[in-house]
């Protein structure tokens, strides 16, 4: 599964969840009243767990998202292969082919305006990104387990022809 | 009188500018699944003044409902909302005129590209320039006159509940009680305004002296830094001022009160910290920016989401609950708003998770969770406000076959309008392009309908709060 698709998925369960919860707190026993004090007691108690799991799910997230960071290691920039990807309004200067299976990276620039480098597999699925930014150079690190035709499309808006900013490379 | 007055002249205008906005998205919508058809110059005009015409709508809207609450406690000058408010309509007016001059650099306008694109003059990019400015100063204005308002009736530590807090038993003992929360909601909102304020005038202003001397350089990090500082904290930030109406508005339906507590004063503390610092994550695609400033993005995105779903819906929600409320259009709006901004959160707590985002950045997915939390909860509790304020002024309630048709058109036909956006966005679809990929054109069309439906529920709706608003005003004992 596509890790757009998997996140898609989260984002649905979470909302549903969280739209039924609201609605059946809303409706539940709407017909018998009850001092607010006495829900107020009640709600407050359940609050602190509340808080608590609210937290310990955002520490984890954190935690969770350090292993899977997309910026590169300084021994990834030392010891992998460059290839140099300039941005320019409305076209991509890229390598023609990049290997399989090999830590790499991209040293991507800009030539004019801000750009977006977003790399689209063969099915169509975002697998990573970085901006192409005049004067700076983003070290994207990559590495491609599944040969093939691989799309660019431009991810930062950069003027009239923006939508038809593409390129394309191989992986072999 | 006056004080309500200037509130039903800053919320009709947002409504209007919001329902005009609304028209310019669907067509958009419309051209991406084909339906219409434009050439990209105009799309990308009319792009960016969506864009800077809804937030500046909304923001309105926030802001005159703000006004009026802190007046209740406070001092104002009239005259100083007027003078902000000719501050905003001068600066949608220049917008509006930038874009009939065929400039497109949309609201990001990220340094260079207003300069380097040759599809627009440059008086286009002047008159644009020069509205963000008058806005961002209209809104300083506004700003700088609430916060001292509260200065002057509760001081430093006042204003904050330092008091409150720390000194508690005393500060109770003393028959002191701390601000409304209102009053936390426009303290956050002046405080951490005014901040992005000052970052949006250096940046536009810096901007403006490029237009007049080409030879000047900036920095493109610097200036998109700047950039989404301003543009980040203002757009959340005009949730901050719509739930104010929450707070007060919430109580009179359930008939319930809703007092500052300890959790809310310490909840308020964290949103006027986090809010400033959240923006990084607009940025985490931009590698260069040094790694610790890409977590704090990432910790500050998180924990802002904690005040929201632990405190202030929380306490929404325990208000409603076994309250007995009559489901009024004003009770449904502000009730759905709150589940709006949860919906939204969601999305966007998604989007600040790093590993995500270097899927998800600059995809749909960004508008999808901007426009859950814009129109599900800022225009939900903008109103859910004024209905209130209807209902209360004229004593009367909805029929509940309006209240059913509203609500299932603005948020059924929203739920179909947004998760289009969701699953184009998860799709890899780009966002800002005025031809899709697909499956882009495919789920624009679904997506036009379900905001043709929203547009619909939102006439419907301005409509039956100009019929409560000619009823005669109920008598009081």
């Amino acid at each position: 599964m596509a890790e757009g698709a998997i996140v898609f998925v989260i984002f649905v369960s979470v909302a549903a969840a969280a739209v039924t919860l609201m609605l059946l707190l809303a409706n539940a026993g709407a017909r018998k009243p009850l001092p607010q004090s006495t829900v107020t007691a009640r709600g407050y108690a359940v609050r602190r767990w509340w808080f608590a799991t609210v937290l310990v799910v955002a520490v984890a997230a954190f935690a969770a998202t350090i292993p899977r960071l997309p910026y590169p290691r300084a021994d990834e920039l030392r010891s992998s292969p460059h290839f140099t990807v300039v941005a320019q309004q409305y076209s991509f200067v890229l390598p023609a082919t990049v290997p399989v299976n090999t830590a790499i990276v991209f040293d991507v620039t800009s030539r004019d305006v801000n750009h977006g480098f977003g790399i689209y597999d063969p099915a169509g699925h975002v697998v990573g990104q970085v901006q192409a930014m005049p004067d700076y150079v983003n070290h994207l690190p990559m590495r491609f387990e599944r040969p093939g035709h691989y799309t660019v499309r431009c991810l930062e808006f950069c003027g009239v022809a923006h939508a038809a900013m593409q390129g394309a490379f191989e992986v072999r | 009188m006056s004080a309500q007055r200037i509130m039903w002249l800053y919320i009709l205008t947002g409504l209007a500018i919001l329902v005009l906005m609304m028209l310019l998205g669907i067509t958009m919508r419309m051209e991406q699944a084909g339906w219409l058809s434009y050439d990209a110059t105009a799309f990308y005009s009319l792009l960016t003044l969506h864009g800077v015409g809804m937030l500046t709508a909304v923001a309105l809207a926030g802001l005159g409902t703000l006004w009026y609450l802190v007046s209740r406690e406070t001092v104002l000058d009239a005259r100083i909302a007027y003078l902000a408010y000719a501050f905003f309509i001068a600066g949608v007016l220049c917008v509006i005129a930038s874009v009939l001059g065929h400039f497109g650099a949309l609201w990001t306008m990220l340094y260079p590209l207003p300069f380097v694109e040759a599809s627009w003059p440059g008086w286009a990019t002047g008159t644009y320039l020069i509205g963000n400015l008058l806005v961002m100063i209209g809104f300083t204005l506004w700003c700088v006159q609430i916060l001292a308002a509260l200065l002057q009736r509760y001081g430093i530590s006042g204003m904050l509940g330092v008091e409150y807090i720390f000194r508690g038993r005393t500060f109770e003992a003393a028959g002191r009680r701390p601000p409304p929360p209102q009053m936390f909601a426009a303290l956050i909102v002046s405080i951490d305004g005014f901040l992005a304020s000052i970052a949006g005038m250096a940046i536009v202003i810096a901007l403006i002296v490029r237009w007049a001397d080409a030879s000047v350089e900036l920095d493109p990090l610097w200036a998109k830094n700047l950039t989404y500082f301003f543009g980040h904290s203002f757009a959340n930030l005009t949730m901050y001022m719509a739930v104010a109406g929450v707070y007060v508005g919430l109580p009179l339906c359930t008939k319930r009160e809703y007092h500052t507590s300890r959790p809310l004063v310490i909840a308020w503390w964290g949103t006027l910290t986090f809010v400033i610092f959240a923006y990084f994550h607009h940025l985490y695609m931009d590698f260069v920016q040094p790694q610790g400033v890409q977590f704090v993005g990432e910790i500050a995105s998180y924990l802002a989401a904690i005040p929201v779903v632990v405190v202030t819906v929380y306490g929404g929600v325990l208000l409603v609950h076994r309250s007995g409320m009559r489901w009024s259009m004003g009770a449904m709006f502000l009730y759905a708003g709150m589940i709006g901004w949860v919906v939204g959160g969601t999305g966007a707590v998604l989007d600040a998770t790093i590993p995500f985002n270097f899927d998800l950045h600059n995809t749909l997915w960004v508008p999808a969770h901007f426009h859950t939390y814009l129109l599900e909860g800022v225009v939900a509790f903008t109103l859910g406000w004024a209905f209130v304020n209807l209902e209360q002024r004229s004593g009367a309630v909805s029929p509940s076959l309006i209240r059913w048709v509203t609500g299932t058109c603005i948020f059924g036909g929203g739920a179909l309008f947004l998760l289009s956006f969701y699953l184009a966005g998860s799709s890899g679809v780009p966002r800002r392009v005025a031809i899709e990929p697909p499956p882009g054109p495919a789920i624009a069309a679904v997506a036009s309908i379900g905001a043709i439906v929203v547009l619909i529920g939102l006439l419907i709706c301005l409509a039956e709060g100009v019929r409560l608003a000619r009823l005669p005003r109920k008598e009081t004992a």
